[in-house]
């Protein structure tokens, strides 16, 4: 007994050491591996609204850009307009036979907070679950994708960035439509990486990256980035594909969140394939 | 004042360096300055304690989930060892700052540079996680080291008084 006091003694300083340690470490890996509370993060009420009050300060600097963004934004989606469009001719008439349905409603959001050096890097956004922003809820910016919903709080939320080790979207190549899984190294916040397509497809460089849709989280088709080289995996007959993203993510400001009104029924229907299907 | 020195360095690393982004993976952070301007004759057990909750609020605001505190934790328990090897000769006068202006540039080079080069090394090390990008996580550490170090001298300056000489 004495002796174990004398160790503690002559250790203590290492022991508590050890026990600070011990508790910042399991912080980072249960955060790391699975969101579990919401506060000690950026979406806590009060480091949030600091952050909304530094962002408030920022925002200025990039509301010319912002505001092209915007404008481009418009003009394509007037375009779309049915006043826009002239009748051919006379005798042709459009019908509208089919019933459409709206599938994503969007919410619109600020980045208030962001790293891009980060092996895994977050954005903070001003909107919460108060918002109608839920965990698991795609964003996307009008140059392409941002990233997936990883916590929220009630005014505030987390976005897991496409720069991250496993973002693992699903996205498609034009013209073929052949799709792989978005990967980002870890380096350059301008490039990322989509693997899974076999060698023996040939792809143009410049040619779009957009999102598959596959899991419901992304509509089909917001655009990622553009192909610009391909490398080959050694041992592995598949395609390292370089990409450029679209968005730069230095200097995001306005997202949308999406909120996919008919994921409930697509997870519904996809439970029903057998479980040795799947992997 | 440590207390404004805590406020000053929190707001410093959160509202400014944090924002900043210089590229090649350099992230600056100069709260292990604060670390190392405690006074020389402060106590460990409330050293770590006080780098732990440093660390701890710059994790919360800047989604780290513990990687600061940790890496400060780290940088805290080495800095007693490394600063009695290079202690002069009669000691240090505990009444006195370890600021560069008093200690001199050489001095803080081999003390606080060792200190930064821990505190970084662990960060980015944790960080990352992986093997296969050591030679990234290297180049990382010493880039953001050095940057970090020319910043942290450019505040002391900036910020404390050079002592009258006797």
């Amino acid at each position: 007994m004495r002796n174990l006091i004398a160790f503690l003694e002559r250790f203590k300083i290492f022991i508590y050491f050890i026990f600070l340690q011990v508790i910042a470490l399991s912080f980072y890996f249960s955060y790391i591996s699975y969101p579990r509370g919401q506060f000690l993060t950026s979406t806590w009420a009060i480091s949030g609204t600091f952050l909304n009050f530094q962002n408030d300060f920022i925002k200025f600097f990039h509301l010319e850009e912002n505001n092209v963004v915007l404008q481009q934004e418009n003009i394509r989606l007037r375009k779309n307009q049915l006043s826009n469009y002239v009748k051919i001719s006379s005798e042709l008439v459009q019908k509208n036979d089919t019933i459409y349905k709206q599938h994503y409603d969007f919410i619109p959001g600020k980045v208030i907070n962001s790293t891009i050096t980060r092996r895994n890097n977050y954005f903070t956004l001003n909107i919460g679950s108060s918002q109608g922003v839920r965990v698991g809820m795609g964003v996307f910016s009008d140059n392409g994708v941002v990233g997936i919903i990883y916590m929220t709080s009630r005014y505030f939320s987390l976005v897991k960035s496409v720069l991250s080790e496993n973002s693992n979207l699903d996205v498609e190549i034009q013209p073929t439509g052949i799709h792989g899984y978005l990967k980002w190294g870890g380096t350059n916040p301008q490039r990322g990486s989509v693997i899974g397509i076999s060698t023996d497809i040939k792809l143009k460089k410049n040619s779009l990256v957009y999102t598959r849709g596959g899991s419901g989280i992304f509509p089909k088709g917001i655009p990622i980035g553009r192909v610009e080289k391909l490398l080959p995996i050694e041992g592995k007959p598949i395609w390292d594909v370089v990409i450029k993203f679209s968005q730069d993510y230095r200097s995001i400001q306005n997202v949308y969140v999406i909120k996919n009104l008919m994921q409930e029924e697509q997870k519904k229907l996809e439970a029903n394939i057998p479980a040795e299907n799947k992997k | 004042m440590p207390i404004l020195r805590f406020l000053g360095v929190f707001m410093l690393q959160v509202f400014v360096f944090n924002a900043l982004e210089p590229g090649f993976g350099i992230h600056i952070m100069i709260y292990p300055l604060f670390i190392a301007l405690l006074p020389f004759n402060n106590n460990v057990f409330s050293m770590l304690t006080i780098s732990f909750f440093l660390g701890f609020i710059i994790d919360i605001f800047s989604n780290t989930f513990g990687l600061h505190s940790s890496a400060a934790l780290a940088m805290a328990i080495a800095r007693p060892p490394i600063y009695n090897n290079f202690s002069p000769r009669d000691g240090y006068d505990n009444l006195k700052l370890p600021t560069i202006l008093r200690m001199g540039f050489r001095w803080h080079l081999v003390t606080f540079g060792p200190l930064l080069l821990i505190h970084h090394l662990w960060f980015f090390a944790l960080e990352s996680f992986r093997l296969d990008e050591l030679f990234f996580t290297l180049k990382k550490t010493f880039l953001s080291a050095f940057i970090t170090f020319i910043v942290c001298m450019i505040l002391q300056y900036i910020f404390f008084k050079k002592e009258k000489s006797r």
